[in-house]
Parts: structure tokens; C-alpha cells; sequence
């Protein structure tokens, strides 16, 4: 199990002093969906970015906590007492997903000259090992008080662990037959020429790999035909299924809450939550817009 | 003051006699080279990209005078080709292949064009003559030249003949280091009728070395040639890679790449010249600055008045991997017949902050991340390499580049 926390997050633009959240408290839970609705502006991409370690943006009061409990790496790894919790503001983008975050990306880079296939097996491979160094380096440190050595004389050679080729294309090939990918979509460079559905598919399939503990998805509805709605929302409902994955789904409209029900629904006003509720929220949302939350809330339209 | 007095001070006809010699070369041959050492006093260097108080290439302040030493060349060369090719030393073509040599040589890159050109051709001691009969395929050939002495000029001719085709490879390294060389190196292409010409080339010569090159080619009817210029050695290069599609139906592709560091000069330039009718070109060059390194880039697409139904693109990228390398590009498009389909750009930039953020909230770590977005840059470049020695070394050699960076 893992969990999030928002805690009174402040945000602004790095470069500049434009304050864009203003206090943001949030807490998503593995095996949780959680919606993130707000009209434009409000804050939403911003609070995906900076729980993923964007640069562009400047943390200037607030934590982002992540928790872990002893199941959330399976047998390999046992968690101590003092890497249960992890603010996630202390390390770096890569750190994060190695801890299990995974953002989902409203508009994904696309990456010339690297194969999806390429990327996504050394996303993997950087993955176990920058999570087995988050811990070993504890357990360095604390032996060279304990022992006086300098480091760890249990290190193994670096590729010890690593998922090989042949082994990540089974991964590959099982996950994509899983989301309904075409096969040809592995050898082609990452994202480019992708159309904006299969830009998002590629998304949910890189979350689906990298089975990350919590995903945040940032309106990964937006450019999906029906069809394609359907197999990315079966596609964010296997990750939490199967892997438990706690899910944050930032969205403009409900008809991606048709398919993937959240269990929490939020809306975002101003770089705040300012209001939160189950399902029927989104349904009210999406009947009557976003005037009334701030009606019931500041008393103004 | 021209540019020719300094190297005047040691270089003499009686070296260029002995050079000549030593080659069993015949008169006109010699007449040639010594005319190109009388010119030297009245040559300018090569034109370089000049605004106004500032050349982007500096070849004034090369000390010729220290760096030629034309007498004591000394190289390691591998010429090899399959067996219905000629691909002959400089002395075996001038014994076998006379009459070759006389119609071709200096038709293309005239000896006298500029000062370095004219130092090339009076002092050349090395060479390769390939020569590709009709019909024939000819795949593989590989010069391999291994500098050794101070300086070296070297020149190169390759012929095809009607409906043949060959593929090149050639390289140029550094042997016994010594502080500074110069290597100069001259290649005509003269390809024929129907015939098919890939030359590629891997300059990774010490980075203390200076280099000029100039490799030109002239396609005939439905001919074919493609360059792949690959450009990693010296602290200073003067390349120029250019085609003049003078037949019917001809076609070319410039292919560049480039990966500069420390305090190296890359001076680049790639043209074509649109001379007959239904003619394509595509000049595609990517390159790397680093450091402080700096690179200088001139594109020239010219169609002229004859060349009805011209297709012309030129693509320069250049990726800046530090705040304070450099890059310059200027690409240029002259058109004098309206019946073409043509395009130019430039693009230099650093690496995008949005795609190295992409990769590592993926778990990748940022210096890997910035290596595999180098990497996939060239990629464009080596998928048009048909010759897999060439691709291969050429990332390997920018892998292992990138991987010695902090």
C-alpha cells in the first residue's frame, strides 16, 4: 500500500513569482480513483507537474508526502521504519517515479530516434535500480556508521536485475495485446507521429509497465474518440485492478468518469480543493458547471 | 598582405619536383602542381562566412609555415575493393590509368581555386584513384588513412562509368600523436551516366590537428551521388561538401553529422548546384556543440536557369549541450527558375526542457536521458548510411563522446 499527501501545497511559476496553487491538500490512496476537475487555470496540470518534480515550478510552502508500507515493492524490498515516508519535494523526477509515481502526460514529448521499446526498457531497468539505491543508500549509510565502510560491500555488479531484452519484449507484448496496441507501435520512435489517441494509449501503457503506486493522469481523455475512450479507461481501471495502482485523473469532463468511476471526486478552484464528494459530484459538475462550487464555497459566483 | 607569402618562406619547387618524382609522375602532372605553388602568392583562403568586422572562420591566423612540412609525409593506408573495381594508390593509377588522371584530375575542383586548394594540389603525396567500369557493382571499397607525420595531402578520384555503382568508405585518424597537424584532402566525383555513388566519410583526427577538405562531384544523366560527412577530430575543421547535378534526372543527398567539444571548430559547408533538368537534392546535417566548441554552417541550394522541375531541401539542426558552445548556420536557397520545389532551414537549439522532464518522470535518470535524447538526434543521419561500418562507428564513436561527459 501507498499513499499521497497533499499538505498545504503552495506552487509558483519558477521563473517568475506567479503563485498558482495556493494550498492544496490531497490525499489518494493505492487502489483509489480519484477526479480532478476544475476549469482552466485553476491549478490541476500544475499540481500533477509539481508532484512529479517539474522545474518550472517552485514549491514555495507545503509538503508531498508519499507512504509506504511493507508490500509495495513485493519480497525484494523490505521497507524500514524510517523510509516508510518520503517527502517527495526532497528528490528529483526520476527519484519520484523510482518511488512509484507516474504522471501521465496531457501532451507527451515526442522523442525522436528512440524507440518505444528502447525507452520504455531503460525507463524500467532505471527504475528497479534507482529504487534499489533510494534504499541501499540508507543501508550504506547506516553501515558505515555502524562498520566504518565507505561503501556498501554488498553492491553487485550494475546490471544485476536487469530486465533483459527478450524478457521486457514478453512484458511489452502482453501489456499491449492488454490495451488492444497494435504490435508496430514498439518499434516506432516515442510518440512521434502518434495521433493524439495514441499518444494517450502509449501513456497507460508506460503506467501499466512501470506499475507505479500512484498515477497521475492529466486529462488523458482529451482527444479520444469513443472507441479509444473506452480501451485508455480499461486501460487506468487494470492498473488499478491488477496492480492497485491509486490513480489521480485530472479531467475536464465526466464522460471519462463513465467508464473509470472515481471513488473521491475533487474540484479545484483557484489552486485550491474547494470542494470535494463522491461520483455524484462529477455528475452535478458536469449539469451545472463550475459557478455553483464557488457560490457554496466563497459565497460569490 | 595574401596569404601565400608565409608559406613561401619553406616551400620550394625542387619539393614539389621531388613529391612529383618520387610518384613518377608525368610532365603535365607536374606542370599542374607547380603552377598551383606559383598561384599560392595571389590566392585568397577559402571564402568563409563573413559579417561585417567578424570572419566566422579564422583561417589568417593558421601557421603554415610550422605546419606544412611536405617531404617527410608519412601515413598508414588501406585501399581495398572488390576485384572488378580498380581502386589504385596514387603511383599505380598514375602508371596504369594516365589517360583518367588527365581528363579528370583538377576538372572538378579547380587546383587554384583558393589557397588551400592550391597548397593540395602542389604538395599532394598520397592518393586514390577509384575507378568503376561499366556495369559494375562495386561494393565496399575502404580508404583508410592514418596520419603519421606532420602534414598530409591527400588526394582522391573516383570515376564511374555508365550504369555502375559504388559504395566508399573513408576515414581519416590520427597515428603518432604530434602536437599540431594539418591534413588536406582533395576528392573529385566524377559519376556517370546512370551510376551511383555513395562516399562516406568519418574525420576523427586528433584534436590538436587542423583540416581542410574540400570533396566535390559532378553527376551526369540519372546519376547519382549521395555524401555522408561524418566530422568528430581536429580543434579545426574547413570542410566543404558540395554536387553539381549537371545531367538530366541527377540526384544528391548531402548527409552531415557533426559532434564538437572542448574548443573545436567545425566550419561546414554543403551545396548543390541545380544544373539540368528534373534534378533532386536533399542536404540533411545534425550536429552536437559542446563546451566551448563552435560550428559554422552554410547551405547552398542553387537552381539555375536551365534546371526545369528542380526538387531542393536543406535541413540544419544543431543541438547545444552547454550554455557556451556556438553555432551559426546559414542556409541559402538562389533560384533562378520558377518551376522548382525547394525548402531551407536552420534550427540550433539546446535540449528541450519538456522532453529531458518527459523522460525522467519515466525513471530515467537525467544524464541517461540526455545521452538517449543525443542519440535518437543523429538517428535521422544514420538511417540514411548505407554502409554499416560507417554507422556503426560513427555512434559508437558519439556514444562514447557523450559518455566521457561529466
Amino acid at each position: 500500500m501507498a499513499r499521497l499527501e497533499l499538505s498545504n501545497l503552495h506552487a509558483e511559476v519558477a521563473e517568475g513569482d506567479e503563485q498558482i496553487l495556493e494550498g492544496v491538500d490531497l490525499e489518494v490512496q493505492s487502489g483509489e480513483i480519484h477526479a480532478l476537475m476544475g476549469p482552466n487555470g485553476s491549478g490541476k496540470s500544475t499540481t500533477a507537474k509539481v508532484i512529479a518534480g517539474h522545474p518550472a515550478y517552485e514549491v514555495t510552502e507545503g509538503e508531498v508526502l508519499l507512504h509506504l508500507e511493507d508490500d509495495e515493492f513485493g519480497e525484494d524490498i523490505e521497507i524500514d521504519e524510517d523510509q516508510r515516508t518520503w517527502n517527495l519535494l526532497d528528490l528529483e523526477p526520476n527519484e519520484r517515479a523510482a518511488l512509484g509515481i507516474f504522471l501521465g502526460f496531457q501532451y507527451p514529448a515526442e522523442i525522436e530516434g528512440v524507440t518505444m521499446t528502447n525507452f520504455l526498457r531503460t525507463a524500467l531497468n532505471a527504475k528497479i535500480e534507482e529504487r534499489e539505491e533510494l534504499f541501499e543508500d540508507e543501508e550504506d549509510e547506516a553501515e558505515e556508521e555502524d562498520d566504518g565502510f565507505e561503501s556498501s560491500p554488498m553492491e553487485g555488479p550494475a546490471d544485476e536485475g536487469e530486465v533483459g531484452v527478450a524478457e521486457f519484449q514478453g512484458i511489452l507484448q502482453e501489456k499491449m495485446e492488454q490495451l488492444d496496441m497494435d504490435e508496430k507501435f514498439a518499434q516506432r520512435y516515442l510518440n512521434a507521429g502518434f495521433s493524439g489517441g495514441e499518444k494517450k494509449q502509449n501513456e497507460v501503457l508506460q503506467a501499466a509497465i512501470l506499475e507505479p503506486s500512484v498515477a497521475v493522469l492529466d486529462e488523458i481523455d482529451s482527444g479520444l474518440d469513443i472507441d479509444r475512450l473506452q480501451d485508455v479507461s480499461s486501460g487506468i481501471n487494470a492498473l488499478r485492478d491488477e496492480q492497485g495502482t491509486g490513480i489521480l485523473q485530472i479531467t475536464h469532463y465526466q464522460r471519462i468518469l463513465d467508464y473509470v468511476e472515481p471513488d473521491h471526486v475533487h474540484v479545484m478552484l483557484d489552486g485550491q480543493i474547494a470542494k470535494s464528494g463522491g461520483p455524484e459530484l462529477a455528475e452535478k459538475l458536469e449539469d451545472k458547471g463550475y459557478d455553483w462550487v464557488r457560490e457554496d464555497v466563497y459565497g460569490t459566483a | 598582405m595574401s596569404a601565400g607569402t608565409q608559406v613561401h618562406a619553406n616551400l620550394t619547387e625542387e619539393q614539389v619536383r621531388e613529391i612529383s618524382d618520387g610518384l613518377d609522375e608525368p610532365d603535365w602532372l607536374l606542370e599542374t602542381r607547380l603552377e598551383a605553388l606559383a598561384a599560392l602568392e595571389d590566392l585568397e583562403m577559402p571564402d568563409v562566412i563573413r559579417t561585417p568586422g567578424r570572419d566566422w572562420t579564422n583561417l589568417h591566423e593558421l601557421d603554415f609555415e610550422s605546419l606544412v612540412d611536405p617531404l617527410n609525409a608519412a601515413e598508414n593506408k588501406d585501399q581495398v575493393g572488390p576485384e572488378d573495381a580498380e581502386v589504385l594508390p596514387w603511383s599505380e593509377a598514375v602508371a596504369d590509368h594516365e589517360d583518367l588522371l588527365q581528363e579528370h584530375f583538377g576538372s572538378i575542383v579547380d587546383p587554384q581555386e583558393n589557397y588551400l586548394t592550391a597548397l593540395s594540389t602542389a604538395l599532394f603525396s598520397t592518393g586514390t584513384v577509384i575507378y568503376v567500369p561499366e556495369g559494375v557493382d562495386a561494393e565496399d571499397v575502404t580508404v583508410r588513412t592514418e596520419q603519421n607525420s606532420r602534414s598530409l595531402f591527400n588526394y582522391t578520384l573516383v570515376i564511374t562509368e555508365e550504369s555502375s555503382s559504388v559504395t566508399i568508405l573513408e576515414r581519416q585518424s590520427t597515428g603518432e600523436e604530434a602536437a599540431e597537424q594539418y591534413y588536406s584532402g582533395v576528392v573529385e566525383v566524377a559519376a556517370g551516366e546512370n551510376s551511383y555513388v555513395q562516399y562516406g566519410s568519418l574525420q576523427n583526427l586528433s584534436e590538436d590537428a587542423y583540416n581542410f577538405t574540400v570533396k566535390r562531384g559532378v553527376a551526369d544523366t540519372y546519376a547519382t551521388i549521395d555524401w555522408i560527412e561524418g566530422n568528430l577530430g581536429t580543434q579545426l575543421t574547413k570542410t566543404e561538401v558540395s554536387t553539381t547535378l549537371s545531367g538530366d534526372s541527377s540526384e544528391t543527398q548531402i548527409v552531415g553529422a557533426f559532434y564538437g567539444h572542448n574548443d573545436q571548430h567545425f566550419d561546414l559547408d554543403a551545396k548543390v548546384w541545380h544544373r539540368a533538368e528534373h534534378t533532386t537534392a536533399d542536404l540533411v546535417t545534425r550536429g552536437i556543440t559542446d563546451d566551448v566548441a563552435r560550428s559554422v554552417y552554410e547551405g547552398v541550394q542553387d537552381v539555375g536557369a536551365d534546371a526545369w522541375d528542380t526538387s531542393s531541401y536543406q535541413r540544419e539542426n544543431t543541438l547545444m549541450l552547454s550554455d557556451e558552445s556556438e553555432a551559426d548556420a546559414s542556409p541559402k536557397l538562389i533560384i533562378n527558375n520558377h518551376d522548382t520545389e525547394a525548402s531551407h532551414s536552420a534550427t540550433v537549439g539546446q535540449i528541450d526542457a519538456e522532453d529531458l522532464f518527459y523522460m525522467t518522470s519515466r525513471g530515467v535518470d537525467p544524464r541517461s536521458a540526455r545521452n538517449m535524447l543525443v542519440e535518437g538526434f543523429f538517428v535521422p543521419v544514420l538511417e540514411e548510411i548505407d554502409v554499416d561500418e560507417l554507422r556503426d562507428d560513427l555512434e559508437e564513436l558519439i556514444g562514447t563522446r557523450l559518455r566521457e561527459r561529466e
